[in-house]
């Protein structure tokens, strides 16, 4: 039995934070996390990130990750990766596993920071090999190194789908589309712009219907909705993909909280249940607190100062005096508030903003006025300057904090548009790296009589050299001009961001926003013939135990099943080795259109121990060590 | 939810449904299934569904023995799979003592018609070639013996009572039994009163509780048992094993997975249904020295339940006070309740139709049995 003061599951920016936090102000801290590879979604994000420089905003994910890790191991905290918090017992015991043994560990205070898991859709041939969630396209890509498919079908406009899509074009796989259900593009617009410029149309309005092939994807068949979304029949089009990937939200995973006995939930806003927790990120249960993605989805940002909160107030309600004074606490606390609050005040972070208060009924914070001033244009037609097109108020501020020549402002309030003050502008081409939007591009109206030179941030291979003759396009990704590079700009500093200057005719100034090294991304999309869906395809919705859409349908129907519990103890979904973690959700959907009830008078289903599967021998190993 | 019925059964759990459906039978359909929150959510839907003829008292034989024969006909009657795995149950006997007491029993339960034999070690793992019978003298096998799904079972009895009109109340919870002289007379729910002739009580776990309700004092306790389960392997074990002096009981299920459980003698009587990790480490360590095999299958999930304990280890069925005369229980199951539940339907519904039991006498399982101390408990409880 491993005795500890704070225990910390999960090893993403949140757990990792929290971690920290406590070690700072003297306790001893253990974190745990499952994988072999400490910073949770933060290993598989290659894009600069958003947020706030105190955030490490325009930092990569990855390395962001490993500043974390080592200020952890600065700090004394005890990590160990590779083991799964199993269950928390009643009497405050934490049981893990790892490859070779269990761990018990008995701690005097818990931050349960384990993140999200992704939500899955139901489509006839679902379970076909090639349908992918985004997150296993992510570590396929960007962990292991392998291609998913050659030409992908992305299901969800959020930023999570853009940001992927972005990433598949990098490895040089063809998008054929994204396809979203909403009427327009929930991510970034910086995010969706740049994928439009690189001639991926995003469908608005639109769905997966279903997938075909047998063995494997071998086609998408996509469909218009209606204003309430039901498909439009008659206007299903095929595309000719091999793979498709999902990605259509996130919901917190709080099995280990359920399991705890914490009060729970349900806030739409924060992406499904969560453990009611209160300011200081404190739960029901008094001696667990919860930060980041697990108590709501947001963004890496807030889960870095909620772990801050979590790990503070975990360390001050020590029964040991650690030192950390109440001074120190409350000023430490209204910071990160302070922090927080900004973060969530845009439109991005309403989401957060109402959910957490419909948790805490706490009054929401008001989002405060915004400064708006129309972004800088391209049209001026002398001399040289950057122009910014980042046109939503998101949490974001690396050009401000980047510019050697403090010529662009976005404020303490993180959610600004970033302002221009052309008079200060060298057009240094600094901010442009450094955006994570790609939302910056230099524009030197002076390169001759008649014409004018983009600088344009980069981040294909291969690079082009200086003279090349390319294809520029516009916004949307249509051909616009041929254009010659005059400039290619790489730098150690620049991380992997290179810089590449165009020259195009003036008019084409505020018109060529891209280019294409010998049309390299080009996605040609072919298109099959439609077909209708065959009468005896039905819906995989529990994967593990093999449950159809047709058989839960029959459950409500026949057997009168009105809750998940009973669904489960009837057809066994949930039961499998990922205990409901795909099918909950759908089956939750499925409960709430054919009785017509809100989706949240569900109850998940009960969560029991252990959460992964643990080998009999290594259960008694630890048994039979105990009792010699 | 009807105002006014003839039957309220107290409980949606395998007893419960089983007594209603047997009442429909018989044509008593005016009946009304109070549960509290969803059917199999108590004692039922958390046991391994083991079905033995294997007792020390001859009356759970029999008991047993009919209800075996109701299980196998189950799925023609009632249209329903309820997973039963026909793989019979051995029982490992490691000391003298115990070997001697298994040859007694045996010779008892063969008498009253159960086909029981003694088996050696050679023969035991002959029957399932993974367990490790080092240090097992002989041991007891009934091949007639099988376990089943307590859901499907449970499921099974409540659809055909339902198409029989019987109603089925979830998520009602009663509160209070009205009673007029020596006579209750409604059942007061969360939901509403329900006027009725009959109130039974078949609440497992809370048998006492609600016993108290009537006025009646119930000699149940109930006591947590948990139980483990291991993801799904390929067929390596037919019978339903028990071992007495390791404590511990466990089947392969149809779908595959192992199911083992013990109860913790130690514990103080409650209504505690949450997990241990002593409890997990405990039984890994039990089930793998018996079945060596299993060491590198892994535990998916663990619970606990509660049985319901008379003093002697057996139901009380039937009326239990003079005091309310249409108040009958059917209860204090330990961990047999599974099994003996089709045939308690029966019987219940035999008393209630005809004001007697037909099938099998009950008078053995009488409350009244207890008046001066208990006299013989049954000893085959793990
Ligand atoms: C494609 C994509 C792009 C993103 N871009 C941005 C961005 O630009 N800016 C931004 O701010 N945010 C971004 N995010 C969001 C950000 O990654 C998450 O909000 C953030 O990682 C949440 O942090 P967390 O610590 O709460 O959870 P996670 O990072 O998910 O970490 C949780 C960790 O806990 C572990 N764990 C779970 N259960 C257990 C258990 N039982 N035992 C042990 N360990 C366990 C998990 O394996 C994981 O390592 C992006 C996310 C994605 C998917
Ligand atoms: C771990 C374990 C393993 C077992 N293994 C076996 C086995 O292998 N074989 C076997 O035969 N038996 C076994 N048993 C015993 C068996 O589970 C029980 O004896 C049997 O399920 C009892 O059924 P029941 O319908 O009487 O009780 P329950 O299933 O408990 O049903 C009683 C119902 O009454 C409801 N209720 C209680 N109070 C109220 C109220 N006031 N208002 C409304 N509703 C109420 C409860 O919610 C519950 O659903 C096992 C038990 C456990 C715990
Ligand atoms: S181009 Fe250079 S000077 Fe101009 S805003 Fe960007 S960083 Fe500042
Ligand atoms: S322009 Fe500034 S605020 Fe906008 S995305 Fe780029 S760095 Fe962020």
């Amino acid at each position: 039995m491993i005795e500890t003061e704070i225990l910390v599951i999960g090893g993403g920016p949140a757990g990792l934070c929290a971690a920290v936090e406590a070690a700072e102000h003297g306790a001893k801290v253990l974190l745990l996390d499952d994988k072999d590879v400490l910073g949770g979604q933060l290993i598989k994000q290659t894009h600069r990130f958003f947020g706030s420089q105190q955030q490490y905003a325009g930092v990569r994910g990855i390395d962001i990750a490993g500043i974390l890790i080592r200020n952890a191991e600065k700090f004394g905290v005890e990590l160990m990766p590779g083991a799964t918090v199993t269950a928390i017992y009643d009497d405050g015991v934490v049981l893990a596993a790892a490859a070779d043994r269990t761990i018990k560990i008995r701690p005097e205070k818990m931050v349960v920071a384990t993140g999200a898991y992704e939500n899955t859709l139901a489509f006839p041939n679902c379970d076909l090999p090639g349908v992918y969630g985004a997150g296993a396209v992510q570590t396929l890509m960007n962990v292991n190194g392998v291609a998913p498919g050659e030409r992908v079908l992305m299901v969800g406009a959020g930023n999570i789908g853009l940001i992927v899509t972005y990433q598949l074009l990098q490895a040089g796989i063809r998008v054929a589309a994204i396809v979203e259900a909403a009427d327009k593009v929930g991510g970034y617009y910086v995010h969706a712009n740049k994928i439009r410029r690189l001639g991926v149309p995003i469908l608005l309005r639109h769905t997966v219907k279903y997938a075909l092939g047998k063995d494997g994807v071998e086609g998408a068949v996509i469909v218009r909705l209606d204003d309430k979304f039901r498909p439009v029949t008659g206007t299903e089009r095929a595309l000719d993909v091999d793979t498709i990937c999902l990605a259509v939200g996130l919901t917190p995973l709080t099995e280990l909280l359920w399991n705890a006995g914490c009060e729970m939930k349900y806030v739409s806003q924060l992406g499904g249940h969560v453990a009611w927790h209160d300011e200081d990120m404190r739960t029901s249960r008094g001696d667990i607190y919860v930060a980041g993605d697990a108590s709501g989805i947001e963004e890496a940002s807030s889960a870095m100062i909620e772990g801050k909160v979590a790990g503070l107030n975990a360390a001050y309600m020590l029964k040991r005096d650690t030192g950390l004074t109440s001074e120190v606490r409350e000023e430490r606390l209204k910071n990160y508030h302070d922090q927080l609050y900004r973060l969530r005040r845009g439109p991005f972070g309403e989401k957060a903003r109402v959910g957490k208060s419909v948790l805490t009924g706490a009054p929401m914070p008001a989002a405060g006025p915004i400064e708006s001033t129309p972004h800088s244009d391209a049209t001026f037609s002398k001399g040289a300057r950057v122009v910014i097109e980042c046109e939503q108020n998101i949490p974001c501020n690396p050009c401000e904090a980047t510019c050697p020549h403090g010529a662009i402002t976005v404020g303490d309030d993180i959610v600004n548009y970033p302002v221009l003050d052309p008079a200060r502008c060298n057009a240094c081409g600094i901010c442009v790296v450094n955006c994570p939007g790609l939302a910056l591009f230099v524009i030197n109206r002076d390169y001759s009589e008649t014409e004018t030179e983009i600088m344009l941030p980069y981040e294909f291979l291969p690079l082009p050299n200086k003279g090349d003759r390319v294809d520029a396009f516009d916004r949307k990704g249509n051909f616009a001009c041929r254009a010659t590079v005059s400039r290619v700009i790489k730098s150690k500093k620049f991380d992997r961001t290179a810089l590449v200057s165009l020259v195009v005719e003036d008019k084409y100034a505020d018109v060529v926003r891209s280019f294409r090294v010998n049309g390299g991304q080009k996605t040609e999309r072919t298109e099959k013939a439609a077909g209708d869906v065959p009468d005896d395809m039905d819906t995989v919705i529990c994967v593990c135990e093999d449950v159809t859409r047709r058989q839960i349908e029959e459950a409500i129907d026949r057997d009168g099943a009105r809750s998940i519990d009973e669904i489960k103890r009837l057809l066994r979904c949930g039961m499998g080795p990922c205990q409901g973690k795909t099918c909950q959700r759908l089956i939750m959907q499925i409960l709430s259109r054919k009785l017509n009830r809100n989706i949240e008078e569900f109850k998940p289903q009960t969560y029991r121990g252990p959460m992964k599967p643990v080998p009999l021998g290594l259960l008694a190993k630890a048994n039979n060590e105990e009792k010699d | 939810m009807k105002k006014k019925t003839d039957v309220v059964i107290i409980g949606g759990g395998v007893v419960g449904t089983s007594i209603a459906y047997n009442l429909a039978k018989n044509g008593v359909t005016d009946v009304v299934v109070v549960e509290r929150d969803t059917l199999s959510c108590g004692s039922t839907g958390r046991c391994a569904g083991g079905v033995r003829q294997q007792w020390s008292e001859p009356s759970n034989v029999r008991l047993a023995r009919a209800s075996i024969d109701i299980f196998k006909r189950f799925r023609e009657e009632m249209g329903r799979d309820i997973g039963l795995v026909e793989g019979g149950y051995l029982l490992c006997a490691h000391t003298d003592e115990e070997a001697e007491r298994f040859k007694e029993t045996v010779a008892m339960q063969r008498e009253v018609g159960a086909d029981v034999r003694i088996v050696t070690p050679e023969e035991m793992r002959d029957i399932t070639p993974y367990l490790n019978a080092d240090g097992m003298i002989l041991g007891a096998y009934c091949p007639d013996d099988c376990h089943g799904d307590p859901f499907q079972t449970t499921q099974g009895y409540a659809e055909n009572a339902k198409r029989l009109g019987v109603d089925i109340e979830l998520h009602t919870e009663v509160t209070a039994i009205k009673k007029k002289g020596r006579r209750a007379t409604a059942v007061v729910t969360n939901r509403g009163e329900i006027e009725c002739n009959w109130v039974v009580n078949a609440a497992g776990g809370y048998s006492a509780e609600v016993g108290a309700m009537a006025g009646v004092d119930i000699p149940t306790k109930s006591y947590r048992h948990q139980i483990a389960v291991t993801e799904p392997i390929r067929r390596i074990q037919e019978p339903l094993i028990v071992d007495f002096c390791v404590n511990i009981y466990f089947c392969q299920t149809a779908h595959g997975s192992f199911l083992a459980g013990y109860g913790d003698d130690t514990e103080k009587p409650g209504h505690n249904v949450r997990s241990t990790w002593q409890f997990l480490q405990e039984i890994s360590r039990r089930l793998t020295a018996l079945v060596p095999a299993l060491r590198d299958i892994s535990v998916v999930r663990q619970w606990a339940g509660l049985y319901n304990m008379s003093p002697d280890a057996q139901p009380i069925l039937g009326k239990v006070s003079d005091e309310v005369e249409n108040f009958i229980c059917a209860v204090g199951f330990s961990g047999h309740g599974f099994m003996l539940a089709p045939i308690t339907g029966v019987l219940m519904a035999e008393l209630i139709t005809y004001g007697e039991t037909r099938t099998l006498p009950i008078d053995g399982l009488s409350i009244k049995r207890f008046e001066g101390g208990v006299r013989s408990a049954e000893a085959n409880v793990v």
